[in-house]
């Protein structure tokens, strides 16, 4: 059988497709996420997702799993951090992993709410690499979700299209809030 | 589109403008409603009003990283990385660094727009006129050259441009910020409004106004003919207007030139340089790179006109080297390129105000207060030469205490309250220009179209210093006596660039052996070759620059074809 140019080049590409994949597939589940410059599997994700639901869980309506913000907060790390800062972050969440076992004995993914909030409660008042870890992504959680379509639509309007600007007007006359 | 098999014929035009930002799309509407068949050369890509504004109705949510720049980006283009319009939202407008390098001898942040429309579909869109205060100031305080005009020879021309452009503002009556012609005035905030009645109480000669702006704030018919409505103040301006709110070549000059059915419109059009004949003693056309085939065409007319922003400017009239003019073409004197100046944008200050609890501003608003210049008007009275405008900004902003996790956290971001009033100033310092301060073409190293690369030498100096301490010492003081409080003052130590108001190198004058335009911003020694954008600017004074451009431009090309007319040119 005569193979073409471009079957040939399709064996090639599946067969190191599948030898890229092979070592993550031993440990974990990759990302969800395409990221260009973080080691993140999608077991960290997975951590993430939880803890910007505890940051800001959600109650009758939604909070940050809704937003998707481990996403938004990946997607800024990966892109808009420099390596440096990059680096720190990584290291701090392999110490707030660490760290949760060390409180808890076990991943943060399988604390119970009372551990996942004893722990967050001390890291509000701490500063090493586990409390840096949570602050960053604390503050992106809080972007994430204030940035949000739910957040721009029911909490605090955000108007394409204002049409007016009163420079003056009594705060009691405002009927909603709008950014 | 011509391409360079067609002929000569073909590729010959009544008149040619460089350049389609605020001041070539004027001369390319003036042209062309006066009938001459008019080619404008583009270096960048076409940009229609409209349908060419991709992110025009994106809500913030849509922004992959919220309208902050990717570090991978700025780290390849760390001048344009440092303006303050350079985001997601508008990004595709602003020129890479790596796009089209140049020398920085001193750091110099240029920002460029490379597309039809330049600059002017990003522009900062404040417009306030010169008086004579600022056209007399070189020749009573002893520097740069005497200005060839004064307030009275533009005025007419100031009210003409504006009121096709449609300036929102306030007749203040301030001697040396002229009035114009105004469609109303947006509001001032409370605490704008406070601070306007405490400066007029407590300060002779000082003045809070209302911040003068290309903005249709009430639209005339002759808005409404250009297709532009009423501005709805959505504060996006840089991403490109669907209503046509603000001015820009893209929706007012340029749209209104093609309707004449006299407009050529040449996008991707790079000008290497201005053809000198001899043996008419004038300039015959221009030798334009294509960018996407890199071939050389000639383009003729009888009339030429460089609008390719001040730095491309100085470029291209100093690669423009004959015979005659081995130094750059109407180079005579040997000033070209040099006593180029800037505003200096470094000083910032901001406090709070802790009345007017109960008032707060709804919507938004395109523009700001401004305090016009108050320092050495009248006469010269500090250690300095000239001065400063500055603008004033206040208002509230929703906040919370972002402290602790979970339902009280996001209890807290679901109930934000209104903040403290916050005030703000940033200062627009008049720079002199100076003979050193000045840009020249590398004698190796060539750009990816063939033109050698230019070095700019610009920098801060003695006089720019005391300035800056002194807008500090001043606002302080203001601020102080109006009861504001956490005031906090900060210099960027940012590089001359960034206030994107870089002018002179051609400058205009009397003489020509120290300058190179006459008072009708013709070239001395070429007449047929006017320049209208920032390089011809003698000083920089304070106002924010283009509206005096733009003026300037109208009235140059009334000159050029009464001039054609009589042959003169």
């Amino acid at each position: 059988m005569q193979v073409s140019r471009r079957t040939a080049l399709k064996q090639v590409l599946m067969v190191s497709a599948g030898i890229a994949l092979l070592p993550s597939c031993l440990h974990t589940t990759p990302a969800t996420l395409k990221l260009k410059n973080l080691d993140v599997n999608g077991d960290d994700e997975k951590m993430l997702e939880e803890l910007t639901a505890t940051i800001i869980p959600t109650t009758k309506t939604p909070g940050a799993r809704e937003v998707k913000a481990q996403q938004f907060a990946l997607t800024m790390i990966d892109d808009c951090f420099n390596k440096e800062a990059q680096q720190k972050w990584m290291t701090g969440m392999k110490e707030f992993e660490a760290l949760c076992k060390k409180q808890t004995g076990h991943s943060f993914v399988n604390s119970t709410p009372a551990e996942r909030e004893s722990l967050l409660q001390s890291l509000e008042k701490e500063e090493g690499p586990a409390a840096h870890f949570y602050k960053v992504t604390k503050r992106l959680t809080i972007q994430a979700y204030t940035n949000s379509e739910y957040y721009l639509t029911k909490v605090e309007e955000y108007e394409l299209v204002p049409a007016r600007f009163h420079g003056s007007i009594p705060v009691k006359d405002l009927t909603k809030k709008t950014l | 589109m011509a391409n360079i098999n067609t002929s000569a014929k073909d590729r010959t035009f009544d008149a040619i403008v460089i350049g389609s930002g605020i001041s070539g799309g004027w001369a390319a509407k003036e042209f062309t409603e006066k009938g001459l068949k008019t080619l404008v050369l583009e270096r960048g890509r076409d940009v229609k009003h409209l349908k060419d504004y991709p992110t025009t109705n994106m809500y913030p949510w849509e922004f992959p990283h919220r309208g902050q720049i990717p570090e991978a980006i700025k780290a390849e283009n760390p001048s344009i990385s440092r303006c303050y319009a350079f985001k997601e939202d508008a990004m595709h407008f602003f020129v890479k660094d790596k796009e089209h390098p140049y020398i920085q001898d001193k750091p110099f942040d240029l920002i460029r727009g490379y597309q039809v429309g330049g600059k002017s579909l990003m522009w900062a869109r404040q417009t306030q006129r010169w008086s004579n205060f600022d056209f007399e100031g070189p020749a009573r305080d002893g520097f740069a050259v005497d200005w060839p005009i004064r307030y009275e020879d533009i005025a007419p021309w100031y009210s003409y441009v504006e009121k096709f452009v449609g300036i929102s503002g306030n007749k203040d009556g301030i001697p040396n910020l002229p009035d114009g012609e105004f469609l109303p005035a947006m509001d001032l905030t409370r605490v704008e409004t406070y601070f306007k009645d405490f400066v007029a109480a407590n300060y002779k000669d000082r003045h809070v106004i209302y911040g003068r702006c290309a903005h249709l704030s009430e639209p005339q018919p002759i808005h409404i003919e250009q297709g532009r409505v009423k501005c709805q103040k959505r504060n996006l301006c840089q991403r490109g207007c669907p209503f046509g709110g603000y001015f820009s070549s893209n929706s007012s000059t340029l749209p209104w030139a093609e309707k004449t059915g006299n407009l050529t419109m040449r996008p991707f059009s790079v000008v290497h340089s201005i053809i000198y004949d001899e043996k008419k003693g004038k300039a015959t056309g221009v030798r334009v790179v294509d960018t996407n085939t890199k071939e050389m065409t000639e383009y003729y007319a009888n009339v030429i006109f460089v609008n390719a922003a001040a730095v491309n400017t100085n470029l291209i009239l100093l690669n423009s080297v004959s015979n005659r003019f081995p130094q750059g073409l109407g180079n005579d004197s040997g000033v070209l390129g040099k006593y180029f100046a800037f505003h200096n944008y470094r000083g910032h200050i901001s406090a709070q105000y802790d009345g007017f609890k109960d008032i707060t501003t709804d919507g938004r608003r395109p523009t700001s207060a401004y305090l016009p210049r108050f320092r050495n008007v009248q006469k010269q009275e500090t250690d300095f030469l000239r001065g400063y405008a500055a603008g004033f900004d206040g208002g509230r902003r929703l906040t919370s205490d972002n402290s602790g996790f979970g339902v009280g956290l996001k209890d807290k971001l679901s109930n934000e309250e209104l903040g403290p009033w916050y005030v703000g100033s940033h200062m627009m310092g008049e720079t002199i220009p100076k003979e050193e301060s000045q840009l020249t073409l590398d004698k190796t190293s060539k750009d990816e179209w063939g033109i050698p690369t230019l070095h700019i030498n610009v920098g801060y100096d003695d006089n720019d210093e005391k300035m800056l301490k002194d807008f500090f010492e001043q606002m302080t003081e203001m601020y102080t006596k109006a009861g504001f409080t956490n005031i906090q003052t900060s210099d960027s130590h940012q590089a001359p660039g960034l206030d994107i108001h870089e002018m002179g190198g051609v400058r205009m004058g009397h003489d020509p052996k120290t300058s190179m335009l006459n008072k009708w911003n013709q070239l001395h020694a070429c007449t047929n070759v006017y320049v209208t954008d920032g390089a011809c600017m003698t000083s920089t004074s304070t106002q924010n620059p283009s509206l005096t451009y733009m003026a300037l431009t109208a009235r140059a090309v009334d000159h050029a074809v009464s001039s054609l007319k009589k042959g003169d040119i």
